[in-house]
């Protein structure tokens, strides 16, 4: 237990970590570019190339997005035992800088007019009935652009917030700040949870625009607390491994983690069971339509996987104690869970490419290591000069105590 | 540290009331006495102390498995009792949902889940935590009182096989207690007062009144119509059977059928199989092609039907034992049945034939609703059989059955 401070020890150097970030950032534009490459190669139209970015664009920013969930719920419940890792949690939060230039491709797509990704790019398509044209207002390429900008604005702001004065408390030790963190918490889970709604909405569920559930902004936020909560596990392990976290996090945490682990795992399943329930019971064709391509066939198998792998198999495998209380269990179920809340995005996307059967290929793979690399480059860039854990924070204590029973 | 009253003999002591002045007083002191071995002794605090349980060396509690236990029970009671009640004992169709559907089985069987678990963790905590129990000797402190503001209290039983009043005392004042207080046994602290008992044999009495009240009231006529609560559901908006209706030329609410419609199964397209005729014609071949098995069902079939008027060979007359009985009676108005051997039958195709058994003919009554149109042409066979075996020659005669024959 490190309470005899030695900040050196928790910082990632920044050299390293810079020329780290630097290598990846290179590494991954090219992965990036190799997958463009390959999946035109299998459509040359690009139109697979743009729903495999966006799957990889929505997967990356719901893990940051769950990490900025998980720093707000922590400062709303003034949280003792979660200090240690929110360090973590608020650089992986505020790595949604990253994601914000990525948005550039989805956003050049709708504003030229490619209406390949996004039926209702095309002014047009509203001409069917008169449902849509009621949406044309919303749906449309300037304000869909404006909004994701506004999105982004918003998400970088409060995250940086909570990033920088968690930081400037490292150096002055001021209880005071942990006070404004607390204080802004609550109408930043707000602001959190409606522009996440209304992202999810324009981003995935605008790829069929006839349909419309009004739990999915609840389904998104459900899979990105399972998504954010796996990798700040993973990036726990790594970290205590590593030496800047080693004796900053105690067997307990990981316990915790996984605890909330489980409980958003019992969550997605809820809500995605839910969504299709009413869907199904109803038997309405608006609403089935979006379930139809995913009911059978190979997406069929998919959807059965999503069942078995992302709540019934974790669930079980996590409802036990030691479990929870074991580093090496807890990395396997986080890496299986963040497959699974990919496999989630991939489902909730490809569907509006090929209905039929999932197009998987190399190219998916390259865009995901691309885009992963990225994203770890963002991260890494974001180390610099910074300590892994709030040094300073006036609950560190509890966080180094605290045992469960 | 002084006790609160002066050393007695152990004979009639429960135990030793001890109490401490912090959570971690009382933490360090649970260390110590299971350290030195104590096994009948507790800890009473006003709120959960972290980590007691490992301090006082408790034993993992099994009250997780029983929760689920009852969990996984109440989700196969659930699975189970949806599919029988509604898509096997007494299958309802509703909505055309499949009768055997898990989807519509997962939010009952997600409730009874939770229902059965929290009722096994509620009454499992209280039965494995040995209560209900009124009494213990550490109510008999007036200290024990602060137990549930800001006390910490240990209490050592006499029930231990190691107690011992003198050394429980220093071990406990070496471990940190403020205050170490025998308790005595109270010969009634077991028990609750009969106050107790009379008073819920009282309310279980008095809640069978709602009940019989009830009943009562249900069983008398009333003068008055009933109130009725939820007008819109007791007098729904909508057209009842036999009801009248302004939109509809012939005033009624229901609509007949339309024209020529027939109820399912009961098409009877093929012309050669329902009305023995084929291209307008009599048949003159079976719609089946005859088996023996027809021709077994044909001979009950005319027993049953056909041999009351005909008789059992089909002579007529007064062969039959409804003919014999009317011409016996007398009555005035009998025909007598036709022998079905006569040239004229004989040459009729069987078409015909089954025409007559299905329509009747001049007196003979129609039989086409009481006998199904297989069996029909299976009496008719039978017929022809029996037509066959009263113009028989030596030549129909199989070769084996001659010598029986009377010359």
């Amino acid at each position: 237990m490190t309470d005899a401070l030695n900040p050196e020890k928790t910082v990632i150097p920044s050299s390293k970590a810079g020329a780290a970030a630097a290598g990846l950032l290179l590494v991954g534009l090219a992965g990036l570019c190799c997958a463009d490459v390959m999946q035109h190669h299998q459509d040359t139209s690009g139109v697979y190339s743009l729903h495999s970015y966006l799957v990889n664009f929505c997967f990356f920013t719901s893990v940051s997005l769950g990490a900025l969930l998980f720093v707000t719920l922590q400062h709303i419940a003034r949280a003792g035992w979660s200090v240690t890792v929110r360090r973590a949690a608020e650089l992986l939060a505020d790595n949604l800088a990253v994601m914000f230039p990525l948005l550039l491709p989805l956003a050049v797509t709708v504003l030229a007019g490619n209406f390949t990704l996004y039926p209702w790019t095309l002014p047009e398509w509203a001409d069917a009935d008169h449902a849509l044209q009621q949406k044309q207002a919303y749906l449309n390429p300037v304000f869909f652009v404006a909004r994701s900008v506004g999105y982004f604005a918003v998400w970088c702001l409060m995250a940086r917030y909570f990033l920088r004065l968690s930081v400037r408390q490292d150096r002055t030790g001021d209880p005071t700040l942990t006070l404004s963190m607390e204080r802004l918490s609550p109408p930043a889970l707000i602001l959190l949870v409606v522009t996440l709604t209304l992202a999810s909405c324009d981003w995935l569920m605008s790829l069929w625009p006839h349909w419309w559930s009004t739990i999915f902004g609840v389904y998104f936020l459900a899979g990105a607390a399972v998504g954010a909560l796996a990798q700040l596990i993973l990036l726990v392990v790594l970290l205590e491994r590593a030496g800047p976290l080693a004796g900053e996090v105690t067997i307990e945490h990981y316990h915790d983690l996984g605890k909330l682990l489980l409980a958003s795992v019992a969550f997605w399943g809820y809500i995605a069971f839910s969504q299709y329930l009413l869907i199904w019971y109803a038997n309405i064709p608006e609403e089935t339509a979006w379930y139809h391509p995913r009911h059978s066939g190979p997406w069929g198998w998919v959807s059965v996987g999503l069942l078995v792998g992302h709540l019934v198999l974790p669930l079980f495998a996590l409802l036990s104690r030691w479990p929870k209380r074991n580093r090496l269990s807890l990395a396997f179920w986080a890496v299986w869970l963040l497959v699974m809340h990919w496999i989630d995005i991939y489902w909730l996307v490809m569907p509006a490419y090929d209905p039929q059967r999932p197009p998987f290929g190399l190219g998916d793979v390259f865009c995901l290591l691309g885009m992963g690399a990225v994203y770890m480059a963002g991260l890494l860039w974001r180390c610099r000069n910074r300590s892994l854990v709030p040094l300073q924070d006036p609950r560190r204590h509890e966080a180094l105590d605290f045992h469960n029973d | 540290m002084a006790t609160h009253e002066p050393h007695r003999p152990s004979a009639g002591l429960a135990g030793l009331l001890a109490e401490f002045a912090s959570a971690e007083a009382v933490r360090a002191a649970a260390s110590s006495l299971r350290n030195a071995g104590w096994t009948h002794w507790d800890v009473h605090s006003p709120f959960p102390v972290h980590s007691i349980e490992s301090a006082m060396g408790l034993r993992r509690t099994g009250l997780p498995w029983l929760v689920l236990a009852a969990g996984l029970a109440g989700v196969l009671l659930a699975a189970g009792m949806q599919p029988w009640t509604n898509g096997i004992d007494y299958p309802l169709i509703i909505s055309g949902k499949p009768l055997l559907s898990l989807p519509t089985s997962v939010p009952i069987m997600f409730e009874l889940a939770v229902l059965l678990a929290a009722l096994a963790a509620f009454g499992g905590a209280l039965v494995l935590g040995g209560l209900p129990r009124y009494g213990h000797p550490a109510f008999s402190s007036l200290h024990f009182r602060r137990a549930t503001t800001d006390g910490f209290f240990v209490f050592l039983s006499a029930e231990d096989p190691r107690f011992d009043a003198a050394a429980g005392q220093a071990l406990l004042q070496s471990a940190g207690a403020v205050a170490v207080e025998p308790l005595q046994l109270d010969a009634s602290s077991g028990r609750a007062p009969s106050a107790v008992y009379w008073a819920l044999a009282t309310a279980a009495v008095l809640a069978l009144l709602p009940p019989v009240l009830v009943t009562w009231y249900r069983a008398r006529p009333k003068p008055n119509p009933r109130i009725h609560l939820i007008h819109d559901m007791d007098f729904q908006e909508k057209y009842l059977p036999q009801g009248s209706s302004p939109l509809f030329a012939d005033g009624r609410a229901m609509r007949p059928p339309v024209p020529g419609t027939i109820a399912r199964g009961t098409l009877e397209a093929d012309e050669h199989l329902y009305a023995g005729k084929v291209a307008g014609q009599w048949a003159a071949r079976f719609p089946v092609p005859p088996t023996a098995a027809m021709m077994e069902r044909g001979k009950s079939r005319y027993a049953i039907f056909c041999a009351t008027c005909h008789g059992l060979v089909g002579e007529g007359g007064v062969t039959g034992i409804t003919s014999a009985r009317a011409v016996k009676r007398r009555e005035p108005n009998w025909v007598l049945p036709l022998s079905l051997h006569t040239p004229a039958v004989r040459e009729q195709p069987v078409g015909q034939l089954f025409h007559t058994i299905t329509h009747g003919a001049r007196t003979m009554p129609a039989h086409g609703a009481q006998i199904p149109a297989e069996d029909r042409w299976a009496i008719v066979l039978y017929v022809r059989a029996l037509q066959r075996s009263q113009n028989a020659t030596l030549d129909d005669v199989p070769q084996a059955v001659r010598p029986q024959l009377r010359p």
